[in-house]
């Protein structure tokens, strides 16, 4: 088997903040191969942003990835490359689209001079040759008159046009890899469905592959061939995208799944994932999500679940893999005890 | 029982709206001059039935938040009627407006900035107490804790600051702070928006919950669809300052007969990687309100096989095509814009129903 | 079914209880150069506070004006004494008790006005904020010190008490503009539109929405105003037509030895180095303050 493109093992990415560490990333590994479509899907502060900052080494003080985690990235540890090479990676190898176009494009300067930037300073291509090839890439993310919208300022622009020129951004290096966080978050649902449907398109088009990084479980269904869910800075579960929907494993995907509510299937009542999630500084012992799932029990030490391999390239981050039966006897879940955790 | 028999017919509606209007006046240069207006709420006529849920969606700039806001007068409307009960809301002076205001409350959206970060939880949700004179002293503190336990939180938080809880918690803080007055309607106005997808299971609960054993009465103004279908007993579709469809939710979501609401449903991801269904992909913008098109609002984006001039001259009455279901389109039988009314003004394609497969949750 | 369980049975307490104010102050003696500032102007307030009971000597008392003038400092006058005999420490220790008086004093005249006028015209707002802010722009556009010399050029006796007010009254444009901005912005804050929809009068909501959260910005400009009153009045004094003799401010035991600085340095060094550190300090603070909130939102 060839090797993956992006191979991270055991990233863990901590905050020293005044009121401790914050444990954001706790050892992830994960793999995205060539041409390759991988979600990471879960809830505010589980640490999807921070994996997707890391890889781009974006992390600010106090912030810091630990010795010992590795980033492989087309035979480079992207951990440990010097500054000087790591900012040839970004926006050339690989690009990342944010949340927010607003705040992520400069108001002072056209696009077309935002986009033209990046491969003035990655292809060393001229100021005239740059142009052509930002409103050429301005064109390929369905801007319309994409001559004219290419002089024009961020303010000027929707939106959806906004994160249309991001996508250009990101795509006119042709990177290898693309990481997507939350870029439709911000937007209204059909502008949503263009972009999505803008980025489907433009993965099959140029082989690129992407990194999706969203809390919507609908976008991972439709967008993605391979899922990880993450919680309280772990991966609890990993799975290609029909399987996990088929199959979940872990009670909080489960719990994820129950509590939307879906068009078409009225239910008299939503299911919730009690409480909340745990503060970084301070992760629970043993299963993280322990205090809010309705199958667990008391195992005599309290033992940290590993990624258990339930079948299918499938794992899951839960001791339901070694006691099975124990899912039909849900109960109700623990009363979580004062000072744990932080709202 | 359907939600119209219980809107339309029967006892009278807790709120009417008629020919709302908001306008939000452009102004230029160093006179402030005013050159224009966006029309934020143009012309949309409603009610709400006592105990029901009226569901109102739409994109960012459609108007449902500033409608919401107007029927509370937190904006001052431009023009139209809004009654509550009997009450002429527009023509209540200061006083009495300040009374009404026991009866219709409102829950942000923003977990963040619609708490006073200076007072404390038992603060916010006594200051309704203290200004209605309901309660004071040791009765208040006992009403605050009782409160507080009924959106789910501890009685001791009273003690505490905003800054201090999560954005489900906060969202809770805001709900008692509603409650506290003992309103018969309230506008929920995106509330569970920002919340992660659990809390928001926790939150849409809870707003259930209340409105069994408090026999409220909601607008719940949201842009997503999934969560409408699930709280709502009517539906209304905003797009650029219009209703644009009106009906029960199982209606509305089985027989989206508003091509916009057709592909807004369509727009939604669902969370089923087998159901690789076709999407109907509006192509561009939602054009500005300060210059919406003339004739139907939605005709530049629209997919219908039968659009033609006639939309563009023709502004559609929101007429009802079944018993109880409101639809702003000329182009879907029957309508009360004959077809040769239409041909007058150019109209090419005969009204035809359209209702792509796309759009339909089975 | 699963996750039914009353959701008051697992929602916990953040941290411990803490109010804003509170949080304020540990945030200030958290950082180094703003525990420093608080300490160093605690004890210069404290010097001021005791002055009767620790300055050795009457600050206006003239023992032997030929034989114990000018003197350099010593044990028995640590500080010197000036051309009329008195002793500069005591002086100091008493100017430190009046330079803050009138600091403070003048600064809580300039809140009060800057505050009031500011919040009228951002909550009201429309015309009378049009025509309240045209007023400000002409205040703002007379230089303030030409003002103050003319005034007290023409009225060089003023008192104290005349001082104070005058220092105060020329001192609120900016921070009235700083109060309006706020207000502006805050008056369509959610939890502003909450307490509307609640039906709280307007007078309530600037009472007890507007104002506390205005305690921001207005800490941060009174700690730098107290300063700046500071260095206008002992500039005023330097002059002459500030504090009148034989009153002791730092601005005039500056200027008693002013004519023969080389000579009498001790006349000019300590009263300074008291000015300059509390103003320092006080900038330092002021900085520190900004900062904090600025991390807080």
């Amino acid at each position: 088997m060839a090797s993956p493109l992006l191979s991270i093992r055991d990233l863990r990415t901590y905050f020293y903040t005044e009121s401790g560490v914050a444990k954001a990333v706790d050892g992830v590994s994960f793999d995205i191969g060539a041409g390759e479509t991988v979600g990471i899907v879960g809830e505010s502060g589980c640490g999807k942003s921070v994996t997707a900052l890391s890889i781009l080494r974006l992390i600010q003080p106090p912030g810091r990835i630990e010795a010992g985690s590795r980033i492989d990235f087309e035979g480079k540890d992207l951990v440990t490359l010097p500054d000087e090479e790591m900012r040839n990676i970004r926006g050339n190898r690989i690009s990342m689209i944010f949340q927010e176009p607003m705040s992520a494009l400069n108001p002072v300067f056209t696009v077309g001079d935002q986009v033209a930037e990046v491969a003035r300073i990655h292809a060393g291509i001229g100021r005239k040759k740059s142009w052509e090839l930002a409103v050429e890439t301005l064109a390929l993310t369905g801007i319309p008159a994409p001559e004219e919208r290419a002089k024009q300022y961020p303010h000027q622009l929707s939106g959806g046009m906004r994160q249309r020129v991001l996508i250009a951004m990101a795509l006119i290096m042709k990177p290898a890899l693309i990481i997507a966080d939350e870029p439709t978050t911000a937007l209204d649902v059909t502008i949503q469905a263009q972009i999505l449907d803008l980025l489907v398109h433009l993965q099959k088009e140029f082989g690129t592959s992407i990194l999706m990084i969203t809390h919507d479980l609908g976008v991972i269904a439709e967008t993605t061939s391979r899922v990880i869910v993450m919680y309280a800075g772990e991966i609890v579960e990993e799975a290609s995208v029909t399987e996990l929907f088929a199959r979940p494993h872990h009670p909080y995907t489960e719990g994820l799944m129950h509590s939307m509510p879906h068009i078409g299937h009225d239910q008299e009542r939503l299911n919730v994932i009690p409480g909340t999630v745990p503060s970084p500084t301070n992760w629970p012992h043993g299963c993280r999500f322990r205090e809010r799932c309705p199958y667990s029990w008391d195992l005599p030490e309290r033992e940290h679940p590993p990624l258990y391999d339930v079948g299918a390239g499938h794992t899951s981050r839960c001791h339901l893999a070694r006691e099975p039966q124990r899912r039909n006897h849900p109960h109700e879940p623990l009363v979580v005890q004062e000072g744990v955790g932080a709202a | 029982m359907s939600a119209t028999a219980r809107g339309g017919n029967g006892t009278a509606p807790l709120v009417s709206v008629r020919n709302l209007k908001k306008e939000f006046p452009i102004k230029k240069g160093v006179f402030s001059r005013q050159v224009g207006a966006v029309k934020a709420v143009n012309d949309v006529s409603f009610h709400v039935a006592r105990g029901e849920t009226l569901g109102v969606v739409g994109e960012s700039g459609c108007g449902k938040t500033t409608t919401g806001r107007t029927i509370l007068r937190l904006l001052e409307p431009t023009s139209g009627e809004i009654y509550f009960e009997d009450r002429d809301v527009r023509a209540l002076g200061t006083r009495d407006l300040r009374a009404l205001r026991r009866d219709m409350q409102i829950i942000f959206q923003d977990p963040v900035s619609s708490l006073n970060p200076r007072m404390t939880v038992g603060a916010i949700v006594r200051e309704g107490l203290t200004i209605h004179k309901l309660a004071e002293g040791a009765a208040a503190d006992a009403r605050v804790s009782q409160l507080l336990q009924e959106v789910g939180l501890r009685p001791e938080y009273a003690t505490r600051y905003p800054h201090e809880f999560s954005g489900g918690q906060r969202q809770r803080i805001g709900i008692a702070r509603a409650l506290s007055v003992e309103p018969k309607f309230i506008v929920c106005d995106e509330p569970v928006s920002a919340l992660d997808v659990s809390v928001q299971a926790q939150v849409i609960n809870l707003l259930e919950d209340l409105q069994r054993e408090h026999n409220l009465t909601y607008m719940f103004i949201a842009h997503d669809l999934s969560v409408v279908e699930h709280i709502a007993d009517r539906v209304a579709v905003m797009y650029l300052g219009k209703i644009v469809q009106l009906a029960t939710a199982d209606d509305l979501y089985r027989e989206p007969l508003m091509p916009y609401t057709q592909a807004l449903l369509s727009a939604v991801p669902v969370a089923d990687p087998k159901s690789r269904k076709e999407r109907i992909i509006l192509s561009g913008d939602v054009p500005s309100p300060a210059s919406p098109p003339p004739g139907c609002v939605f005709h530049p984006r629209c997919h219908h096989p039968a659009k033609d001039v006639a939309c563009t001259k023709i502004v559609p009455p929101l007429e009802e095509k079944t018993p109880g279901h409101f639809v702003h389109c000329i182009k879907q039988p029957p309508t009360t814009v004959s077809w040769e009314q239409q041909k007058e003004v150019g109209g090419v394609h005969p009204p035809e129903r359209y209702l792509p497969l796309a759009a339909v949750h089975a | 079914m699963p996750g039914l369980i009353p959701a008051s049975a697992v929602i916990k307490p953040a941290q411990p209880r803490e109010s804003p104010l509170g949080l304020t102050l540990r945030a200030l003696l958290r950082r180094r150069s703003s525990r420093i500032a608080m300490i160093v102007l605690g004890v210069i307030i404290l010097v001021g506070l005791l002055a009767p009971f620790i300055a050795p000597y009457d600050p206006a008392a003239q023992p032997d004006i030929v034989a114990l003038k000018d003197l350099p400092p010593s044990l028995s006058h640590p500080f010197g004494t000036d051309p009329y005999s008195r002793d500069v420490l005591s002086r100091v220790i008493y100017g430190a008790r009046l330079s803050l008086t009138i600091g403070i004093l003048a600064t809580i005249v300039s809140l009060t006005l800057g505050v009031a006028y500011g919040a009228v015209a951002g909550y009201i707002g429309g015309m009378l904020d049009a025509i309240m802010m045209r007023i400000l722009d002409a205040f703002l556009s007379i230089p303030r010190l030409l003002l103050m010399l003319g005034v007290l050029v023409a009225w060089p006796h003023l008192s104290i008490g005349a001082l104070v007010l005058f220092l105060g009254l020329t001192g609120w444009f900016g921070l009235s503009r700083i109060v309006r901005g706020q207000v502006l912005a805050l008056k369509h804050a959610e939890f502003v539109t909450a307490a509307q929809a609640l039906g709280a009068s307007r007078r309530r909501i600037l009472a007890r929405h507007l104002l506390p959260n205005l305690v921001s910005p207005i800490a941060v400009a009174a700690t730098l105003g107290v300063a700046h009153v500071i260095v206008l009045e002992a500039g005023l004094s330097y002059l002459g037509i500030g504090v009148p003799q034989p009153l002791a401010s730092w601005g005039n035991i500056i200027q008693d030895g002013a004519d023969q600085v080389a000579r009498l340095w001790w006349m000019s060094l300590f009263p300074g180095l008291f000015m300059v550190s509390t103003v320092m300090m006080l900038n330092i603070l002021g900085e520190a303050l900004r900062d904090v909130y600025e991390r807080r939102s």
